[in-house]
């Protein structure tokens, strides 16, 4: 389980990377709130993994409350997930907000022409 | 522990007050007294807290009384206490500067909210105890500064802050994920818990610690370099100060990146790169290059720059490498170095930005080929910003020197272990400092005054008025750096009671976890030593 999440969070985390590196503010914004999803699962992968070795049989627990299981999962991660998920969702309603905003100013969201607008000027004699 | 809640008034207030001044919108005159009032409360808050401990005294609020390692500690010491007192002073200052200034009705009242969610966020980061809770508080202090940063809305600041937003998140998410991997192997989030099972190397099941924990502790070191604007990942800095407005710049110069050291701090000596973590040495050898390149560069890209602004931006970026230098050596007086420099930083970044946005104001420009003779235009303004300059570049009555002083030595101390070269480095530093404020000092203050017609005399009544808040502002910046270098012997002495124990953060822990629960190391033949556990969680080992 633990294995197949770390799969997940990998191939998140790629993509994500992927859409950052790209030229263009949609697709980076795209890729941030990916990375926060990834980040999320990889929180979840902390609470502990519901397969156990029960009497020398791997066996998959099910949720605490349903089987008498005797090693509930560790419900702390997720807790924290819900706080990081409330904050990613605030960023990601700014950046949105963001982006809509930079799109009314200047009618693209190509990073390069934005970039090129404010590179520092650099003295040449004193 | 029941009387000592009231420390949660110094997250609490700044959050009211800026609850208060969202719904006071439009009516700006309360919106300032609020603001100022709550502030200044602040600042009585943290230095009354000061008074009150002792030299090894710590205040903790356990919230809802959950006992340490399951509740959230709220923590108040020494370091805290510094911190938070100049911080929140910086904060006024700024705040009374920024009284006239134009952004304030650009942003349609939300200038003040914003400006106190910050404080919230900024003390809440230095009162917290746990490490998912730091998360959450630089989340408060980062998502205030994106709105600061793009109050106005010009084309440039969008852009800036698409690159400011971009960076920080990108840094948050590392930083979430950081504090769960720590939980998944310690089992804790909470500094002291953290502490002790670091000291320990053992997880609470008596497991030893993984080696992967440094892998953390680098990932950790990540983000806080991101915020603190270390040396290979500084680049998002000097643009994003250059296009907002002057008192945003000055808060951020004096806060934001002071917020990650004061993380590293924290969390290094005790957690993330204790001596039985540090044998990877990742933290050891990585932290002296970004301290001794961040100083380096940062003077030599001062020296390229040719607006005032970014000048300061660039030396802003080089001081911190100071900051980083003494966490690189990591023995008790080099972070009271650290912690002392901080201190001063924090009031001389400000008071130079602020006197950079009077400077703008007086000659519609900072850039160097466009000003001069402002020495006959404001002689006030030249002296502020000559204190201020001289703290910076470190002359010995000013702060800045105190700071230098005791890191420079502590590095020449311990030059077999090749600190030498950080000294060294450190001192060139100055001299970049010197040679590209010296510049602006040049450039700006003296000659004649470039572009006639174009500089401004601030003659009529109005205007005087409009003026008065920043100098006063300015002013009580400059008195404060003024004190922190004429009384350095009292103020170092509170950083280095402040950095006595963070290697070995015995009353910290007795203080959150209740006494006994630092596990003291009994030394057992020449090199290993064994650990006897007072009362831990974990039992015996």
């Amino acid at each position: 389980m633990t294995l197949l999440i770390a799969i997940c969070v990998a191939v998140i985390f790629g993509v994500s990377i992927y859409l950052l590196l790209g030229r263009e503010l949609k697709g980076m914004a795209m890729g941030l709130f990916l990375l926060s999803h990834g980040a999320n699962l990889g929180i979840l992968a902390m609470s502990g993994q519901p397969l156990r070795v029960v009497e020398e049989k791997t066996v998959l627990l099910g949720p605490p409350i349903l089987t008498q299981a005797s090693i509930p999962v560790d419900p702390l991660p997720q807790a924290l997930i819900l706080t990081a998920i409330v904050i990613s969702f605030a960023v990601t309603a700014f950046l949105l907000t963001l982006l809509v905003a930079t799109y009314r100013r200047v009618n693209h969201l190509a990073a390069d022409e934005l970039a090129n607008d404010d590179r520092p000027t650099v003295l040449t004699t004193l | 522990m029941d009387g000592s809640n009231w420390i949660v008034l110094l997250i609490v207030v700044p959050m009211f007050s800026a609850i208060l001044t969202t719904m006071l919108r439009g009516w700006a005159p309360a919106q300032r007294f609020i603001t100022v009032v709550s502030l200044i409360a602040c600042v009585a808050l943290a230095i009354g807290g000061l008074a009150s401990l002792g030299s090894n005294g710590v205040i903790v609020s356990q919230a809802g009384q959950w006992p340490a390692p399951f509740g959230i500690s709220i923590v108040f010491d020494q370091l805290s206490g510094l911190l938070l007192a100049a911080a929140s002073f910086v904060a006024l200052c700024v705040y009374v500067y920024g009284l006239t200034s134009k952004e304030q009705e650009v942003g349609r009242g939300w200038y003040h909210p914003l400006f106190m969610l910050l404080m919230m966020g900024v003390n809440f980061s230095f009162l917290t105890g746990d490490i998912f809770n730091l998360f959450v508080a630089f989340e408060i202090m980062l998502m205030a500064s994106y709105a600061m940063m793009c109050l106005g809305g010009g084309k440039q600041q969008l852009s800036q802050c698409y690159k400011y937003v971009m960076i920080n998140l990108v840094g948050s998410t590392f930083f979430v994920l950081g504090a769960a991997l720590i939980y998944g192997m310690t089992g804790t989030l909470n500094y002291a818990d953290l502490a002790v099972c670091v000291a320990q190397s053992t997880m609470p099941g008596g497991t030893p610690l993984p080696s992967a924990f440094g892998a953390v502790a680098m990932m950790l070191l990540f983000v806080f370099a991101v915020k603190a604007a270390l040396f290979p990942l500084w680049f998002w800095l000097p643009d994003t100060y250059h296009t907002c407005s002057i008192t945003v710049a000055a808060l951020f110069a004096g806060l934001l990146t002071k917020v990650g050291i004061y993380s590293l701090v924290r969390l290094s000596p005790m957690a993330l790169a204790a001596p039985n973590i540090r044998g990877d040495g990742a933290f050891a050898t990585i932290l002296p290059f970004a301290a001794g390149l961040t100083m380096i560069l940062g003077g030599l890209a001062a020296l390229s720059m040719r607006e005032t602004r970014r000048v300061l931006a660039m030396l802003l970026i080089s001081h911190i490498g100071y900051m980083a230098f003494g966490l690189a050596i990591m023995t008790p007086t080099s972070l009271s170095g650290t912690v002392f420099y901080m201190i001063q930083h924090m009031l001389v970044m400000a008071a130079l930005f602020l006197a950079c946005g009077l400077i703008e104001r007086y000659q519609r420009s900072s850039d160097l080929a466009e000003t001069g003779g402002l020495y006959r235009q404001a002689p006030w303004l030249s002296v502020f910003f000559f204190v201020a300059m001289i703290s910076l570049i470190g002359l010995p009555p000013f702060s800045g020197f105190f700071g230098k002083f005791l890191l420079l030595k502590e590095g020449f101390r311990l030059s077999s272990q090749g600190y030498w070269l950080l000294s060294a480095l450190g001192l060139c530093t100055g001299f970049l400092t010197l040679l590209a404020l010296g510049r602006v000092w040049i450039r700006t203050f003296w000659g004649p005054e470039h572009r006639e017609g174009v500089a401004e005399r601030i003659e009529n009544v109005s205007d005087r008025i409009a003026v008065a808040p920043m100098y006063v502002g300015l002013a009580m910046l400059v008195i404060g750096s003024l004190t922190l270098g004429l009384g350095a012997e009292f103020f170092q002495g509170r950083t280095s009671d402040a950095t006595a124990e963070l290697n070995e953060p015995r009353s910290y822990v007795a203080a959150v976890l209740g006494p006994g629960a630092w596990p003291e190391i009994v030394a057992k033949g020449d090199e290993s030593t064994s650990i006897k556990v007072a009362n831990t969680h974990g039992g015996d080992h």
